[in-house]
């Protein structure tokens, strides 16, 4: 049962504003996770600081034991939720740049993901459609053997047949030595593929719980208690 | 990882500038071939090649320029900055792959320039006399000099490369600056560009006037024969050398502070 | 396989029920070789956890047996097949029943009107 995630009273502050306060918790290996809030609640915030794209005003996060910094870089395999990817490349040199600076990407499998989804290597990333686009990144992303995987709305602007190609895909790489941290506000389409679900509100941790206990305990499904908490 | 910066950074750039230089080529050869056509009365391609070799030229200057304030801000500050700044790389490599590499092109760019001049006025009469001066001219020149005109050579060298570094370094920590406003990023980095320019002269008037008052160039006379100047020539230069080091180390510093500790990705 | 899932009971419960409706219906016959926890999860597009936690209470209950080297199959025990099978009959007909009771139909009311209904749906 070892921790892959630790944070203690992380913190992060904009001026006066607080984008998160305060947030405690811990994650453990081989669990997926949602994270779970409305627009604005300090997901994304939360995100970036485990990637180390922010610092945080105050508290700690140990990704592995180890605090944000080039060696959790190396176990972390981020899809942010906006196309990151330079224009200009073809698919087969972004796989080289990918090869290049992680040494856990392995390029087999993501070969057999785009002939899977008949995406061409050959082919520029800016002659592809945002949705393909998406496609290219998250293939990129699982390609990876990281730790921690963090998916940034991986489902959020995609069609139902690609949304069950992303679940499936997600599915099919866990392994019981990563986690993987999926941040959305469309939880209906992933409680089923998710361990234990994490709200946050205002920058506040509202609830951590599993899947199953809310189910037992409430009656309704996260979804459902979603609803509830987060009533406007 | 450098290396691979390196090779991504040239990668990146070479596809728009190898064109531009090979236009640019290409219109100093017509240039060439249409001045070498004797038609007398028609003037008009040979002006209108020239026009465009102009253009191309200033255009090549300018992109060369563009290209390398664009690579930084476009690369790690906006949207792409997410693939950047996940890598498992620190930040000052990030700096240092734009920095060589904008350094590189904005002197091929020069010899480019200085090439394509070089094919539409080579004129082979002309080029022997110029070799021929020039080689009297290294001649006296090292005769002048002595022992230490290598190390004259090298300095202007260095001063070079500093000054070079130092004001790409400067405009890079200036959008860093403009980085860490929330509203009006262009502004703030245009504001602080002012800025850093206007304090670096201010240090430069200071550091001159103080070493002014140093012992060592004081007790030389100025001559007018070139033995009595050579010394502080050389002061002079190390002066600026130094001097332009520090401000390029202080610029690189900041930069790699920003990006480091106060990054905020939109 | 369609799998169908409802949100009011903990997904591990529901994917107990359906495994073992294909185990009763004969879709996983007696002794067969069932799939990879992680192919069964895709195929269910559930939590991989969330399956393995099923396929365990199925192997505590018997109908599932784990081997060392090679996965995991259905038991060749029909007599426990037939005999879970019974059970959730059992437990269905006890809720049926008590409905109707609560209906206020007697014995002979409830008889008839199941067999007129067997009738019907040609079982």
């Amino acid at each position: 049962m070892s921790i892959i995630l630790e944070c203690n009273s992380l913190t992060k502050a904009f001026g006066k504003k607080r984008a998160l306060s305060d947030i405690s918790l811990n994650i453990e290996k081989g669990k997926i996770i949602g994270l779970l809030g409305p627009n604005g609640s300090g997901k994304t915030t939360f995100i970036k600081l485990l990637n180390g794209l922010l610092t945080p005003t105050s508290g700690e996060i140990r990704v592995s034991g180890i605090q944000p910094g080039i060696e959790t870089k190396k176990i972390i395999s981020y899809l942010p939720e906006k196309t990151y990817l330079n224009d200009w490349m073809r698919v087969h040199q972004i796989i080289e740049l990918f090869c290049d600076f992680y040494e856990d990407f392995k390029p087999e499998k993501a070969y057999d993901m785009l002939k899977r989804l008949n995406i061409n290597s050959n082919d520029r990333l800016k002659t592809m459609s945002k949705g393909t686009k998406e496609k290219v990144q998250l293939i990129l992303v699982m390609s990876r053997e990281a730790e921690l995987y963090l998916l940034d709305e991986p489902i959020g602007g995609v069609d139902p047949a690609a949304r069950d190609y992303i679940l499936e895909t997600i599915i099919n790489n866990y392994s019981a030595n990563s986690s993987i941290i999926i941040s959305t506000h469309l939880i209906s389409d992933i409680e089923k593929v998710l361990d234990h679900v994490i709200f946050i509100k205002d920058g506040q941790l509202v609830l951590t719980s599993s899947v199953d206990e809310i189910r037992e305990e409430n009656g309704k499904s996260v979804d459902g208690l979603f609803k509830e908490v987060f009533k406007c | 990882m450098l290396k691979k910066l390196l090779k991504y950074e040239v990668q990146a750039t070479s596809r728009i500038i190898l064109p531009l230089y090979a236009a640019l080529i290409s219109l100093a050869i017509v240039n060439r071939v249409i001045s070498s056509i004797p038609i007398l009365t028609w003037h008009a391609p040979q002006i209108i090649s020239m026009i465009i070799y102009n253009m191309i030229l200033i255009g090549m200057f300018i992109m060369t320029f563009v290209m390398m304030i664009q690579r930084f801000y476009k690369n790690l500050l906006s949207d792409e900055g997410y693939l950047m700044f996940t890598l498992p790389i620190k930040s000052w490599m990030h700096i240092a792959s734009k920095l060589l590499i904008s350094m590189m092109w904005m002197v091929t760019s020069g010899i480019v320039a200085l090439i394509s001049i070089f094919i539409i006025a080579f004129d082979i009469i002309i080029t022997k006399e110029f070799l021929h001066a020039s080689v009297v001219f290294i001649g006296d020149f090292f005769r002048y000099f002595g022992p230490l005109s290598g190390l004259f050579i090298f300095e202007i060298l260095l001063v070079g490369v500093v000054g070079l570094a130092s004001m790409v370094l400067m405009i890079y920590a200036s959008i860093a600056i403009g980085h860490l406003f929330n509203r009006h990023k262009i502004l703030a980095s245009v504001g602080s560009y002012i800025v850093l320019t206007t304090i670096s002269q201010i240090l430069f008037i200071i550091m001159a006037v103080i070493s002014s008052y140093l012992p060592t160039p004081r007790h030389l006379s100025i001559a007018n024969d070139l033995h009595g100047v050579e010394p502080i020539i050389h002061y002079v230069l190390w002066f600026v050398i130094i001097f332009s080091g520090i401000l390029t180390s202080g610029y690189f510093i900041l930069t790699n502070y920003i990006l480091s500790k106060r990054l905020n990705l939109e | 396989m369609s799998w169908n899932f409802k949100s009011d009971r903990p997904i591990y419960i529901q994917l107990i029920d359906q495994i073992e409706m294909m185990i009763f219906s004969g879709i996983y016959p007696p002794g067969s070789r069932l799939p990879s926890v992680r192919d069964m999860a895709q195929e269910a597009a559930v939590n991989p956890n969330t399956m393995q936690r099923a396929l365990s209470k199925l192997e505590e209950d018997g109908l599932i047996i784990t081997h060392r080297t090679s996965g995991r199959s259905i038991t060749e025990d029909e007599n426990m097949i037939k005999k879970a099978k019974t059970r959730l009959a059992q437990e269905q007909l006890s809720e049926f029943l008590a409905n109707m009771q609560h209906l206020g139909f007697d014995r002979k009311e409830i008889l008839s009107i199941i067999s007129n209904m067997l009738e019907e749906m040609k079982i």
